[in-house]
């Protein structure tokens, strides 16, 4: 059961570069030097981070649209990122996918995704894709409490259940589909309590924990590399700001109360106070970490502010994938 | 006859944990849970309970059985700090034992009928088993438990003829009294809570049981294999783990046996203390709940005036033998 010390640095580290990458994110959207809406991944670091620490680049994860924690935690390069919110031909999709697109073949994302629910039968066809190759790759999915009602949901689990594919389903539960509380859209208000009805072990943690969630996911990834099959892991996080941007508090749909409450739990801090107690990391080396991810972050900002534009005549270009031959060029 | 409301404490978080990936254990829905109040409230009405006072859960599981069970009597829920936690329950079983209710009906497993203790350490109990390896409470059908709570709450049946008070752990910390268990209090060579329950039995160091039951799962099951111990023997069972005495196959969670390493079984007195020393953490009725920093220690001993235990069976055997769920024949006033 234990958590060796290399890998609670490491979880704090994954931690704090999605904190400060998001928190410079909010900035910039804030001040408007970055186009369109971002969701932000404060509160909830403890998920992506304790889940992605028991993966390898080979094994792949599908993200939702508050997606730029996953890939941060994955391994994401800062520079590519912000020049992909800049809209810059540096970015992760040469400028043309933006915030819900981000992603990483060579690490494993495979994409943020507008669509909400929209993951699960995308990472449970790189599972399949896992299991046909003879790979012991999983193939992680993340999605929140408003998705888990969505059919495709239902259907990537129901087969990935039947067929033992090394998946893991994890729903990051933070209490809001947008501004909806579960309350008000699902019967129920356990998502793993529909693990018993898909066929599978649902399991919940305390998500702003991540030595709980890093705990779960090892079992959970030990399990499917067996090839015995995918868990529904629903962890209880808190998404502190607004559905968008930065905003926290004052808003319609939840009391300040609430948040305060949740951001007493705050995952980075409650990490480093165990870090702190166990005499793994002191205050101070835990603020050098902030200070150097930061300083990172900033740099990579400049560097993708300083980016070039993607020119008009490359819109189309990066569509499809022309390294097939079209279905009409095929050989018959 | 004096009686009083029935309290009623349903733990959404029970049956969910770690070990239905560690071990083979099933995850216990909410829905599952609110049916079963709703089959207690049922029977707990047959039997002459009218007034009930719950703690109010963010799931709804005992505001959902209310209208399922047609439930026609004084019903209204306790305050709630709401902080999704242990703390809700401790709160409540606190209010259950200040508004002088005759028995507290719980759902969950050993960890929920642990804090009820906490907040009123010898309430009068009806325990329905909702979790995963419990020992503490029973499975037991909901009209049957609610039935016997019934019974108790109407004054039908005084509680001292079928309750007896279980046996508790009292955890000393720095020399606070700050906690206990039901069933079985353990040191475990780990640093931090994480996933809060144990599964490796490797990393166990030292227990102390208040029961030890061969037929059970858990930790108490490794001392039951060796030396069982009753739930009404007196005294207790500590356990020293580590190589030079004996090796157990013992089923330290559903479906998983492990061969446990037992340097020695002794039995303590009443009262006896156990002292344990980090670095460590205490794991209490089967959760990780307290991190010991080096050196600091904790006193572990087992008494006998923990919660008074409705036994369902007697209750109800009593209630046959009074003639107490009689109908009075057709047309007539009763006798």
């Amino acid at each position: 059961m234990d958590v060796d010390r290399n890998v609670l640095l490491d979880l704090h580290r994954r931690m704090v570069r999605i904190r400060v990458f998001e928190e410079e994110a909010g900035k910039l959207m804030e001040a408007a030097r970055v186009p369109g809406a971002l969701h932000l991944y404060v509160g909830e670091e403890a998920v992506a981070a304790g889940v992605m620490a028991n993966l390898t680049d080979d094994d792949q994860i599908t993200s939702t649209h508050r997606g730029h924690g996953h890939l941060v935690a994955k391994g994401g390069d800062f520079k590519r990122m912000y020049a992909e919110l800049f809209g810059r031909a540096t970015g992760y999709n040469k400028g043309k996918g933006g915030s819900m697109h981000v992603c990483d073949m060579e690490i494993g994302m495979l994409g943020a995704n507008g669509i909400v629910g929209a993951g699960p039968p995308i990472a449970i066809g790189a599972a399949f894709s896992d299991r046909y190759r003879g790979t012991s790759n999983v193939a992680v999915t993340f999605f929140g409490d408003g998705a888990s009602n969505e059919g495709g949901v239902h259907e990537a689990a129901n087969i990935a259940a039947l067929w033992k594919l090394p998946g893991l389903f994890v729903c990051e539960y933070n209490g809001y589909g947008e501004f909806t509380p579960p309350a008000r859209h699902q019967a129920i208000r356990d998502v793993a309590d529909r693990a018993a009805g898909y066929g599978m072990p649902g399991v919940v943690v305390d998500g702003m924990d991540v030595i709980a969630v890093y705990e779960a996911t090892r079992e959970a990834v030990a399990r499917a590399r067996r090839g015995d099959g995918p868990t529904l892991l629903e962890c209880k996080t808190y998404r502190f700001y607004d559905h968008v941007g930065i905003r926290g508090m004052g808003v319609s749909y939840r009391t300040d109360d609430e948040v305060l409450q949740w951001r007493k739990r705050d995952p980075v801090a409650l990490l480093e106070a165990h870090l702190a107690d166990a005499q793994i990391l002191s205050s101070d080396d835990a603020r050098a970490v902030h200070d150097e991810v930061r300083a990172e972050a900033l740099a990579a900002v400049a560097f993708a502010e300083s980016s070039p534009f993607p020119e008009p005549h490359e819109l189309l270009e990066d569509v499809y994938d022309t390294s097939l031959p079209a279905p009409d060029e095929a050989p018959r | 006859m004096t009686g009083g409301p029935v309290g009623i404490v349903a733990n959404p978080a029970s049956g969910k944990d770690i070990r239905r990936l560690v071990a083979r254990a099933s995850v216990f829905d909410n829905q599952e849970k609110a049916a079963i109040v709703a089959r207690a409230f049922v029977g707990a009405i047959a039997a002459g309970a009218t007034s009930f006072r719950y703690l109010p859960d963010r799931y709804g599981i005992v505001a959902q059985a209310i209208p399922d069970a047609g439930v026609d009597a004084d019903v209204a829920p306790v305050d709630s700090p709401d902080t999704d936690s242990a703390l809700d329950t401790i709160r409540a079983a606190a209010q259950f034992r200040d508004l002088g209710c005759a028995v507290v009906l719980t759902l969950g497993g050993d960890g929920t009928n642990r804090a009820v203790a906490r907040g009123w350490r010898d309430a009068p109990l009806v325990a329905i088993s909702t979790g995963t390896n419990n020992v503490f409470p029973r499975m037991i059908e909901g009209t049957v438990a609610g039935a016997a709570a019934g019974l108790v709450a109407s004054g039908a049946i005084a509680l001292a003829e079928v309750a007896r008070p279980a046996k508790l752990v009292t955890v000393t910390v720095d020399g606070e009294r700050d906690d206990l268990a039901l069933v079985d209090a353990v040191l475990v060579d780990e640093r931090f809570l994480g996933a809060r329950a144990i599964w490796d039995a490797s990393r166990l160091r030292v227990a102390v049981l208040t029961r030890a039951e061969p037929a059970s799962v858990g930790v108490s099951a490794i001392g039951g294999l060796l030396r069982p111990l009753g739930e009404r023997d007196p005294g207790g069972l500590a356990l020293d783990f580590g190589s030079g005495g004996v090796l157990v196959d013992a089923p330290i969670a559903p479906g998983l046996y492990q061969t446990v390493p037992v340097r020695r079984v002794r039995p303590l007195a009443e009262g006896e203390p156990v002292v344990v020393e980090g670095p460590g953490v205490l794991a209490l009725d089967g959760e990780r709940e307290r991190v010991l920093k080096q050196g600091q220690r904790a006193i572990l001993s087992v008494v006998p005036d923990g919660p008074r235990v409705v036994d369902v069976r007697q209750t109800l055997h009593v209630a046959a033998c009074r003639g107490l769920f009689r109908a009075a024949p057709e047309g007539r006033d009763g006798d």
